[in-house]
């Protein structure tokens, strides 16, 4: 009896290890929106909030504006301004969605998995559904979680003359990161 | 045909404008050249206490966003945390007794090797450029983030 009741707590332990939601504050953004004319407008965001459901594949990401650090205070200066991201008002960009195929992933064995992420971006206070490709690399219990894809500026509210005039791309290629 | 005062009063006009394009392309070529200083060298606009400093975000999160971001801030506290990654070393200051909220700081690339010495538990001083307090959904507490941080010296 007292055998049974231990093997069971184990499974019961082991599940909840494996089934946890897992969450990281170091998950990196990077944004990219330079173009020929203009080399300057790339930044990098390194105190991301992100969070992985390893049991349904919920994903979640939350990112301070002013946390995009750009490397020229005048960019940096630009990018927060009202014409742009308005970081004032809309201080958090996020996004909530899902893997769509978690149950090829063992999260529990080393390898590397292709999967599609797919939920809500929001970004500016607009929110729009998006699919990108992503790689899950598990590795000695830990779980790397790594994306690249684009996103128009436009359909989040965000245009000004810097576009039009080809010195920020219409469509910056964002990269994600998290270790969890 | 052109008098002599006339070619003496183009004269004076091409050169004018020749001065403000030369300035106009210096002033160019100084923004774009624009670099953030290195933030150990920069004055702090404050000097807090880690604890404080999250007790004044939960307690109005809108005035200190507004009264903090953007500037640079030095924060005495202890290390809860070092979150290393592939390029990154934060460093994390959390009440356990608020939630845990908590700051976090991301370092400038010339003080990287500083916060990876860091140990839990260490006593520091550390001066960045805050960002941003907000609540965060998916923890379920206050942070605020810190971005071109070094160690306060």
């Amino acid at each position: 009896m007292k055998k049974t009741i231990l093997s069971l707590a184990l499974v019961l332990a082991t599940g909840l290890l494996f089934a946890q939601k897992k969450t990281t504050t170091s998950a990196t953004i990077s944004f990219d929106a330079t173009t020929s004319l203009d080399k300057l407008p790339k930044a990098d965001n390194k105190t991301v909030i992100a969070s992985l459901d390893t049991k349904n594949g919920k994903l979640a990401f939350e990112a301070t504006v002013k946390s995009f650090t750009f490397s020229n205070p005048k960019i940096q200066e630009h990018f927060n301004s009202k014409g742009w991201m308005d970081s004032d008002q809309f201080t958090t960009a996020t996004f909530k969605g899902v893997i769509n195929n978690v149950k090829n992933v063992k999260f529990n064995k080393d390898g590397s998995y292709d999967v599609t992420v797919s939920g809500d971006l929001t970004i500016h206070g607009v929110t729009k559904p998006i699919e990108a490709q992503a790689t899950i690399t598990v590795s000695g219990g830990k779980i790397k979680t790594t994306s690249d894809f684009t996103i128009k500026l436009e359909d989040y509210g965000v245009n000004g003359p810097a576009i039009a005039a080809g010195k920020v791309a219409k469509e910056p290629r964002i990269t994600v990161a998290a270790d969890f | 045909m052109l008098t002599t005062n006339m070619k003496k009063g183009y004269k004076k006009w091409l050169i004018a404008l020749f001065v403000l394009l030369l300035a106009g392309g210096a002033v160019i070529w100084w923004l774009f050249n624009l670099k953030y200083e290195d933030t150990a060298d920069v004055k702090a606009d404050y000097t807090v206490n880690a604890a404080n400093f999250i007790k004044e975000f939960r307690q109005d999160m809108t005035g200190a966003n507004k009264k903090y971001s953007e500037k640079i801030i030095i924060v005495n506290g202890t290390v809860s945390a070092i979150e290393m990654a592939d390029t990154t070393a934060n460093i994390k200051m959390i009440d356990t007794s608020a939630n845990d909220a908590y700051i976090i700081f991301a370092f400038q690339q010339q003080h990287l090797a500083e916060a990876k010495a860091m140990k839990e538990g260490d006593k520091v001083s550390i001066k960045g450029s805050c960002s941003n307090g907000a609540f965060s959904d998916i923890l379920e507490t206050e942070y605020v983030t810190f971005k071109r941080c070094a160690v306060n010296k």
